[in-house]
């Protein structure tokens, strides 16, 4: 009982919830801002503060990834994606970059992307970087992220690749729940996340624009390090993961991520990922709306028949998992299918 | 026009949403007891398993009901004069009407040997929840008594809090009245392996304790010593409130009505659980959702003639997932999946598939209420099954 009611505690913006918040933010402000952590890297063998965020980062994920599965093991969508999610925060977030470190190389990223990772597209440093790279960057960034998110949705790198996606679905997975599902909630969200991607488009330009003039006018130098330290460092890191406890686990990835909104954009327009709703089979029961991470209120699509596409939606998949009556599919296909179709 | 509905639950709500879609101008009135707002009744388990919220129940904004000018009286009405149309409520008010919807839903039936001792408890309402909750940390083992969709609901909440359950079902098979013997071995076999004390054929015969119950004693003669009993023996029209006002409408087992929703008091109208249509009572979710989409247009003036569609329903007993669509009952073609808690089974009658009783994997209910109305040979529904399958990405079930 005791163990029931600090679980709900914790999970329901109870007094422990707030605690963990606050070390989680402490935690990044610590990271980001001050050289605390570096002693600690060092007692373990790890050359920067950086690396240890790395070990511990997936560490996080890999234990939180088997509770996901042991979880939602009948599931296999789950089963798939999480897997997928541990693999590439093992080899591609963590193992290979760590690797170039060890060769005196370049960290790469190679599954971060512009505009997620900014600087792949600040032509200053991408140009300066082996052609390979380059390649590799321009084509992701530019032809494979938003065709991708055309033909099977923006989940393919939200909820299967992206690493900020990863933690909140696996260690993020008992907050996953206190995304806020008001319209109020929704409007704010169209206003912020299009403007923090309007900004990166603004700057990306700004920075090309100053690479073929060959002059960077300090108003740009200046623009370069807030964003930085506003996106990058606080809304990301401080306020993304430090609010799990608070705001749920996709606060970053609902109102701010840049590519979130670039991918949300081509997963609208490509026409083809949605969630299909078996027609009047919902009973309103509501814990599609509750779990959904990204504070999307499924239900009322659900409740009126109306298979849909939102923008937001990472198809992380929990919504079709949690209801009780399996009216929920994340399907791929272009036109909506008449419901009682068969063939 | 004043139209008035008493109960906000689906079919009221609905009534009312549609209403005001269809006339901009006229006065809504909701009147509810239970609740200020329309909350889930389905979704009662998980508020008490504590992985929803209270307010997580209510399927709209509030602001909606704002937005849409629907008056909220959070009262219950007492008497019904259909002479001088008016509602008298608990609290004294009264309330005219010009249309009136009774909408009042199911309760939780009252078994013969039941007493009135605290620790009694059924799991229809928003008050029943309460007291589930309030009685669940002084319990040590709970009976809950009957077998059907709303008693495994309420031993899945019990479990959930660690509180070890005798699960009583009368029926020699687990629910008989929609699985066959097979499949309710299965359910049986998924619900004994959650822990649950599951024993069929099995009922209570008296109740023990005075002041809070301590224990019943059941059929077999055995007494079980316990500290909370579900009464989860099925559900009735809700209308004992109508046999006692000043004019009643016609009662049978609902509040009888025609195929328009009319009952025998002029501009009353009912639908939902609480209705009889043309002598049948349909207490399903859709079905008053729908029965509230269609009584809003009788009560607008357009000429309804409500008749149910094909049959279909779902659920979930623990883990495991149910569809039907059709005839449940019957001969027909069984067939146990390899290797997982899953079956099929097809109802057969003259070589066609009357219907469908599908176990522990998803299915897409319209295909198969297609199937049977398009009268379909069994021969070709079976070669067909996986076109029916609505199963998650990468876990299509081999049948």
């Amino acid at each position: 009982m005791i163990r029931d009611r600090l679980y709900h505690d914790l999970t329901n913006r109870g007094i422990t919830g707030w605690i963990v918040a606050a070390l989680l933010v402490w935690f990044y402000i610590a990271l980001y801002f001050t050289e605390s952590l570096t002693p600690w890297a060092q007692k373990v063998g790890l050359s920067s503060k950086w690396d240890l965020y790395g070990v511990l980062y997936t560490v996080v994920i890999l234990v939180g990834g088997i509770a996901m599965i042991r979880k939602y093991g009948h599931n296999r969508y789950q089963v798939v994606r999480t897997g997928v999610v541990m693999f590439v925060q093992v080899v591609f977030a963590f193992s290979i970059p760590m690797m170039l470190k060890a060769l005196h190389q370049p960290e790469y990223y190679l599954s971060y992307f512009w505009p997620l990772k900014f600087d792949y597209m600040n032509p200053e440093y991408l140009f300066a970087q082996p052609w390979p790279f380059v390649v590799y960057t321009l084509a992701a960034s530019l032809v494979i992220v938003p065709l991708l998110g055309a033909l099977i949705g923006k989940r393919w790198y939200c909820s299967w690749v992206c690493g900020c996606g990863g933690l909140a679905n696996t260690m993020g997975e008992p907050w996953r729940h206190l995304s806020d599902k008001s319209s109020a909630a929704w409007k704010f969200e169209k206003v912020s996340i299009y403007s923090v991607f309007g900004i990166s488009l603004l700057l990306t330009g700004l920075l090309f624009y100053s690479w073929f003039t060959k002059s960077k006018a300090p108003e740009v130098v200046q623009f370069q390090t807030w964003y930085g330290l506003i996106v990058g460092s606080i809304l990301s890191g401080a306020v993304g993961t430090g609010l799990y406890p608070l705001g749920g686990t996709r606060v970053w990835c609902r109102f701010f991520c840049p590519m979130a909104a670039l991918l949300g954009i081509t997963q609208k327009a490509g026409k083809r990922f949605h969630i299909r709703v078996k027609e009047d089979m919902c009973i309103s029961c509501g814990l599609c709306s509750k779990y959904c991470e990204m504070g999307i209120d499924v239900r009322a699509y659900a409740q009126r028949n109306e298979s849909f596409t939102r923008a937001s939606c990472v198809g992380c998949g929990i919504c079709s998992e949690v209801c009780p009556r399996g009216v929920l599919r994340l399907e791929n296909q272009s036109g909506l299918v008449q419901i009682s179709g068969g063939r | 026009m004043h139209l008035v509905i008493v109960g906000n639950g689906v079919a009221g709500v609905t009534a009312a949403m549609d209403a005001r879609a269809a006339d901009p101008r006229a006065q809504i009135t909701l009147i509810s007891g239970e609740s200020e707002y329309f909350f889930s009744r389905t979704a009662l388990m998980y508020a008490y398993m504590d992985v929803m919220q209270r307010r997580d129940l209510e399927p709209y904004e509030r602001k909606v009901f704002r937005e849409q000018r629907l008056t909220l009286l959070r009262d219950w009405v007492v008497d019904l004069d259909a002479g001088t149309r008016e509602l008298r409520l608990a609290g004294g008010a009264t309330v005219s009407y010009d249309k009136l919807l009774l909408a009042t839903g199911s309760r939780g039936r009252r078994a013969p040997w039941e007493r009135d001792l605290e620790g009694v408890v059924r799991f229809v309402s928003l008050q029943d929840l309460d007291a589930c909750e309030r009685l669940t940390p002084g319990t040590r083992r709970a009976v809950v008594a009957g077998g059907g969709l709303i008693g495994v609901e309420l031993v899945e909440c019990l479990m959930h809090h660690r509180v070890p359950v005798t699960f009583l079902v009368r029926e020699p098979s687990y629910w008989p009245a929609a699985l066959s013997v097979e499949e309710g071995d299965l359910v049986a076999a998924h619900i004994r392996a959650q822990g649950v004390d599951l024993r069929l054929g099995t009922e209570v015969k008296s109740m023990e304790g005075d002041g809070r119950v301590t224990g019943v004693t059941t059929t077999a003669g055995e007494t079980i010593a316990c500290q909370m009993v579900g009464v989860t023996i099925g559900v009735e029209p809700n209308v004992e409130w109508l046999r006692t006002v000043k004019t009643p409408p016609e009662l049978n087992r609902g509040v009888v009505t025609d195929q328009a929703f009319r009952t025998s008091l002029p501009d009353v109208f009912a639908a939902g659980d609480v209705a009889e249509v043309e002598g049948r009572i349909e207490p399903l979710w859709y079905a008053a959702k729908r029965q509230g989409e269609a009584v809003a247009r009788a009560m607008m003036g357009e000429p309804v003639e409500y008749a149910p569609p094909t049959y279909y329903n779902s659920a979930k007993f623990f883990h495991l997932e149910w569809t039907c669509a059709g005839e449940t009952k019957g001969p027909g073609r069984f067939r146990k999946l390899p290797g997982r808690e899953a079956s099929v089974r097809v109802i057969e009658r003259d070589g066609l598939a009357v219907g469908f009783s599908m176990l522990g994997t998803r299915w897409n209910h319209r295909v198969l209420v297609k199937w049977v109305e398009e009268r379909r040979r069994v021969d070709e529904v079976m070669g067909r099954l996986s076109e029916a399958q609505y199963d998650v990405e990468f876990g299509k079930v081999a049948l």
